[in-house]
């Protein structure tokens, strides 16, 4: 539920039990001392006939009126002087109207009467109800304006929270640019931005650190590398080797190239995601799968794998060194992870590229295979290659996905149009 | 030959030195900029090995000023950098080859080789190694009259292996030459052994000598 219509939900309903809580304490105040006034006109009439008895020792003739009505009758009970809620009768209308009565009893020529001063209360309820009805018609007015001017001012004072928010959402941690800052007369929302822009900037400060030590570690290794690999070289120049030192030796090349090519993928991958590659050109994926399948024949031939290909003309706007570097990888893999008398099926067409191989493993997890470093048990890869790719491909704003459909492993690029 | 290896790195230098040396080759080193600039300023090399990141300066100074005074030394930069500006702002200067560390020293010689040839030669494009004759420009090997039909492959292994006579090539070198560094091959060398084979048993055929002999299990070696 979105915070304006929280607000406006609680906001509305306490406001309405309010008003309708004092409305009603107010009906009572006032019916109270409306009540109250009735009753005063009542004794008041009923002094005049106490004091007309006690002049003229007999009972005043009762006059008909419009809003009053008096009885009398004799009683030989002694009399509770009590006021009643009663009905009055209209003579004019015949209509019962609700009415306020007042027993008593008075004592003329030693005959004991009953006093039954009714008086009409229509036009006091009309007064309530008028009353009443503003009362009611100041609720609605309020409510409706409480949620107008809530809508409004609210949108208004919490539309920066929403510029911050929709910048938050927008942010990216290897962007180049920051978080920019949102201007508002409210404090609260100039401290969360300015808190925002410090974290988000601490964080870029952090992650280009990070980058940076990967850089330049892997700079500094290479000299290192370097050095051991010419001493490599030197050494195979040197003598004669028996049969258990070079196995050592190889043992040792394998191990420094492969160190190599480690070192390599890490400073390509951090070149890549700086997207410090920008030599943008019209290539066709056609040519560059040919070109790297050529250059890989001998190796599935020695492995029998058949390798098939349907390939059409595509023309993408990529780096070409970029595009080998992706279709190396992706190629090599159906290569290296197949097995003895494989197949790799290859087709390509206006939508996508889809490269299938058989394999060794069975199905891959396919968000883990394109984190770094997260390859199979008894692969010789640096683990890298497909970070490389899917890097590559999310720069160009291609999708490269895995599925797995027996016996094949399947590698899809699709392009965006 | 005469070879001018300007790095800064020790060991680095003296493997590089070492490689080189050999009867008939001057080899000479300079490990800063400053005595690097003296040498190319005194002498002309028929390769300078030159590296990018120099103490004192920076390399890609010293084949400008060798650009500057029109000396046609051959140019190969060594750089750590693998990036494709460096290679290509290298390159432009005028540099005639570009290797990026780490590099297998076999790997490095049949470039200076390929720099020399081409200084050297001069639109001549035959080459000879006792009775074996290759046309550079067409591609093709002749042992005496005979020609010998070798694939793509099989010309780029020879002329390495020429390249490096006398010299023990590794199997690793052999593959990164041959398939390009990208490729993980460590499970599997037994292609390039078959390789080898159909090229030593081609040359064999039409007349040559055994030239190529395998060493210890890690390599070949190419020599008389």
């Amino acid at each position: 539920m979105r915070l304006l219509t929280k607000y406006n939900r609680i906001n509305l309903i306490t406001t309405v039990v309010v008003m309708l809580f004092t409305g009603i304490i107010y009906y009572q105040a006032v019916s109270i001392i409306l009540t109250n006034q009735v009753d005063k006109d009542l004794v008041v009439e009923e002094n005049e006939i106490f004091e007309h008895v006690r002049l003229n020792h007999n009972l005043p003739e009762v006059y008909k009126s419009d809003d009053q009505q008096i009885t009398f009758s004799k009683t030989i009970d002694s009399v509770y002087r009590r006021f009643i809620d009663t009905t009055f009768i209209n003579q004019e209308e015949k209509e019962a109207e609700s009415g306020r009565g007042l027993i008593s009893s008075v004592r003329a020529n030693n005959i004991n009467y009953q006093i039954l001063i009714v008086e009409s209360k229509v036009e006091t309820e009309y007064l309530i109800r008028i009353i009443f009805s503003i009362t009611i018609a100041v609720i609605l007015l309020l409510v409706v304006s409480l949620f107008i001017i809530n809508r409004l001012t609210i949108n208004r004072l919490w539309k920066p929270f929403y510029v911050i928010l929709a910048n938050l959402r927008t942010f990216s941690i290897t962007d180049k640019k920051g978080i920019t800052s949102v201007s508002s007369n409210t404090d609260e929302f100039n401290e969360l931005n300015s808190t925002i822009a410090a974290m988000s900037s601490k964080a870029k400060n952090d992650y280009q650190d990070l980058k940076a030590f990967t850089e330049n570690a892997s700079h500094e290794l290479l000299t290192p590398i370097a050095v051991i690999n010419s001493k490599l070289d030197t050494l195979l120049q040197t003598d004669e080797f028996s049969e258990p030192q070079s196995k050592l030796l190889g043992d040792l090349y394998e191990s420094v190239s492969r160190l190599t090519r480690l070192n390599r993928s890490m400073l390509l991958l951090v070149k890549i995601e700086n997207n410090l590659i920008n030599d943008d050109q019209l290539a066709n994926v056609k040519e560059v799968i040919e070109t790297t399948l050529a250059q890989f024949s001998e190796i599935y031939t020695d492995k029998n794998i058949t390798v098939s290909v349907h390939l059409a003309d595509k023309l993408i706007r990529i780096s070409k060194s970029l595009l080998e570097v992706l279709l190396n990888n992706l190629l090599s893999n159906a290569i290296r992870h197949n097995q003895e008398h494989g197949f790799i099926d290859i087709v390509l067409n206006r939508h996508q590229l889809v490269i299938k191989n058989t394999g060794k493993n069975p199905a891959l997890n396919g968000d883990d295979i394109f984190k770094r470093f997260n390859k199979s048990s008894h692969s010789e890869g640096t683990g890298l290659g497909l970070t490389i790719s899917k890097q590559i491909c999310e720069n160009y704003g291609l999708d490269l996905s895995y599925t797995y459909n027996d016996p094949y492993h399947i590698m899809t690029i699709s392009f965006k149009d | 030959m005469k070879l001018l290896i300007v790095e800064d790195e020790q060991g680095l230098r003296e493997s590089m030195q070492e490689y080189f040396t050999e009867a008939g080759n001057i080899c000479e080193t300079a490990a800063d900029y400053e005595s690097a600039m003296s040498k190319v300023n005194m002498y002309r090399y028929d390769c300078i090995l030159l590296d990018i990141n120099l103490p004192g300066g920076n390399g890609i100074s010293i084949l400008k000023n060798l650009k500057a005074n029109h000396h046609s030394d051959g140019i190969l930069i060594i750089s750590a950098k693998n990036s494709l500006d460096d290679r290509l702002e290298g390159l432009d200067l005028g540099a005639d080859d570009y290797l990026v560390k780490p590099f297998h020293l076999s790997e490095l010689r049949a470039r200076v080789m390929a720099i020399i040839r081409r200084k050297s030669y001069n639109g001549n494009n035959l080459m000879t190694f006792n009775e074996i004759e290759i046309d550079l420009q067409a591609k093709g090997v002749n042992v005496g009259k005979t020609a010998v039909k070798l694939t793509r492959k099989e010309f780029a292994l020879l002329l390495y292996f020429i390249a490096n006579k006398g010299k023990v090539v590794s199997k690793n070198a052999i593959a990164e030459h041959l398939w390009g560094d990208e490729f993980d091959m460590a499970d599997n060398f037994d292609f390039i052994y078959s390789h080898i084979k159909n090229l030593r048993k081609k040359l064999v055929e039409a007349g040559s000598n055994d030239y190529i002999h395998a060493a210890y299990g890690m390599g070949y070696k190419f020599s008389d």
